[in-house]
């Protein structure tokens, strides 16, 4: 067992850890922040999507040990129902939602864009998109709900 | 037409739950002293187990139990027919579950999967459907159908005879498509535990709960009123979820252990415990006469059912029914049949044997139009649905065909197309 210091949406944590968990397991099992969805396991489909100290990653490719140390940011920590996120309203508001499965990776990728860049290109956010797949929508109203987001937020 | 509902804009209420990650899929429960359970699958496409070894798993600190097929009271389940064993003691597909473990963890579970040993007797195994139809072919599953051919659907209409004397032109061709996984992105997941009725409770993502409920009672020896299925959020399914995953297994767990049991497909353990979407040869002939209009269409639909039936009878019913695509052909002999291999089974996705037929009945028109020197579009045009046509299953269609208002709509944006070069 090990241990790590981690602050998780805003929140800081000393955890002990097996060295061989993912953060995937830390979040869900440890801290039981299950809006954190494994799909693949293996870096695919990005429904484990977290922000770790200000980038996107697939927390099922993180191990334990190399999350020491940072700063996460899980579906949890964005937005709620009295203070929704411009990106969780601008999903509901454009239907851009039908399992649910991929939602809370793809807020939060399109949540990382907008953050560093408020106002992409159609370009950009579908490069910021690109690691989370959909196999419900066909990506077309996630795609309108991320550019709904930005223009909501100038 | 006015209406409140059509074209009015509604929000889904669901879609709040899944964007702040607050709903829960099977995955996402989990109750107090819950074991785990693990799945070990043949790699063979046909064999009869001689023995399973299970010595070695049992002596990992952890383990709570190992089950078999002699531990399942009812051994079988299926959609239409119950031709698919719980848990396997003779094989038909690469993926049939042969053994299950109960663990304290995942981890114990997963390692002592490992240790079981399962002696297999190999059998020769038949992945062409073609090839496994023919009558002197041993059937796998002899006491559904003496031969391979798990259904069989003619249809006829009119004169073939008369229908190849008018045809000016005509296309033959072969289609083949492949096997699809449906991939939905939420891996199978079960919670399954005795209430305090001793009552057997299943919570899962399924598209078809009061079957799933029906398949555990019989299974387990309960009343159907002795089980519960909960449907939780369920993260894709596009048929896939229409037929028993884990749901039995997870349940027999909780009832030889008495204790919760969890359970989570890795994507990898998905792959090989649900359904694929039934890859189909297609032999089409069809025949027009110069003022394009079709004359005659004979096709020979093969699907492939793989190891148990699931849907397959009403896929290929669906493949024969569409087989002439939604064009008017006054003589047609169609033949569609579900045969059974070792390959992974098939069973319903999305068109649910509508999709597969497309590739062939227009790609029939395409060449058939060029052959007669007029434009794609023109040639479906001529022969198109309308309200009065009579389809090859000798309904007259009454009303709502709008396929030429269709077609008329996106005349312009085709036209431009065409002439752009």
């Amino acid at each position: 067992m090990m241990v790590i210091e981690c602050i998780v949406n805003d929140k800081k944590y000393v955890l002990e850890v097996d060295p061989q968990e993912r953060l995937l397991d830390v979040l869900r099992n440890h801290l039981g922040l299950l809006g954190t969805k494994e799909g693949c396991g293996e870096g695919e489909c990005g429904a484990c999507t977290v922000i770790l100290d200000g980038k996107t990653v697939n927390s099922c490719l993180v191990l334990a040990g190399q999350a020491h140390n940072s700063v996460i940011t899980t579906i949890e920590g964005v937005g709620n129902r009295q203070s929704p996120h411009p990106v969780q309203k601008a999903f509901v508001e454009v239907g851009a939602v039908q399992c649910g499965f991929c939602t809370p990776g793809m807020v939060l990728s399109a949540k990382n864009l907008l953050d560093k860049n408020p106002h992409p290109s159609d370009e950009e956010i579908g490069v910021a998109l690109s690691g989370n797949l959909c196999r419900c929508t066909g990506y077309d109203k996630i795609l309108r709900a991320v550019k709904l987001a930005a223009e909501e937020g100038k | 037409m006015k209406t409140e509902v059509v074209g009015s804009r509604a929000l889904r209420e669901d879609s709040w739950g899944k964007v702040f990650g607050q709903t829960k899929f099977p995955a996402d429960v989990n109750l107090p002293n819950q074991i785990y359970g693990v799945v070990v699958r043949s790699p063979h496409p046909h064999a009869r187990i001689l023995n399973i070894n299970s010595e070695e798993a049992m002596k990992l600190e952890g383990v709570a139990v190992v089950l078999t097929a002699n531990d399942v009271p009812h051994n079988s389940h299926g959609v239409l027919f119950r031709d698919q064993p719980v848990i396997a003691d003779y094989v038909r597909m690469v993926g049939d579950p042969v053994a299950v473990v109960g663990g304290e963890t995942m981890e114990i579970a997963r390692e002592a999967a490992e240790r079981i040993r399962v002696d297999y007797e190999i059998l020769p195994a038949i992945f062409d459907p073609e090839e496994a139809m023919k009558p002197e072919v041993p059937p796998l599953h002899p006491e559904l159908q003496s031969t391979n051919v798990l259904y069989h659907l003619p249809i006829r209409r009119g004169s073939m005879e008369e229908g190849w004397a008018k045809a000016d032109v005509v296309v033959e061709q072969v289609y083949k498509t492949q096997h699809v996984d449906h991939a939905f992105l939420q891996p199978e997941a079960v919670l399954a535990y005795l209430d305090e009725r001793g009552h057997m409770v299943v919570q899962t993502a399924t598209q078809y709960a009061h079957y799933d409920r029906g398949e555990i009672a019989h299974a387990l020896g309960f009343r159907y009123s002795q089980v519960q299925v909960k449907t939780l959020a369920v993260g894709g399914a596009f048929g896939g979820r229409e037929d028993i995953s884990l749901q039995i297994i997870a349940a027999l767990l909780a009832l030889k252990t008495q204790r919760p049991v969890k359970m989570e497909n890795t994507r990898e353990e998905s792959f090989y415990s649900h359904s694929k979407r039934h890859p189909m040869t297609m032999y089409y002939k069809t025949g027009a006469a110069k003022d394009g209009k079709l004359v005659a269409m004979q096709a020979k639909i093969i699907g492939d059912a793989g190891a148990y039936s699931s849907w397959s009878i009403n896929v290929l019913r669906k493949s024969a029914v569409h087989a002439t695509g939604p064009y008017e052909i006054p003589n047609v002999e169609i033949d569609s049949f579900a045969v059974f291999t070792n390959n992974p089974y098939t069973g319903a996705m999305r068109g649910f044997g509508a999709a597969q037929t497309v590739l062939a009945y227009e790609s029939q028109m395409d060449l058939l139009a060029k052959k007669l020197g007029i434009s794609p579009l023109e040639i479906r045009l001529r022969n198109c649905f309308q309200v009065g046509s009579i389809t090859a299953t000798g309904q007259e269609l009454t009303s709502s065909v709008p396929l030429d208002q269709c077609l008329a709509k996106i005349a312009p944006y085709f036209r431009r197309e065409v002439e752009t070069p």
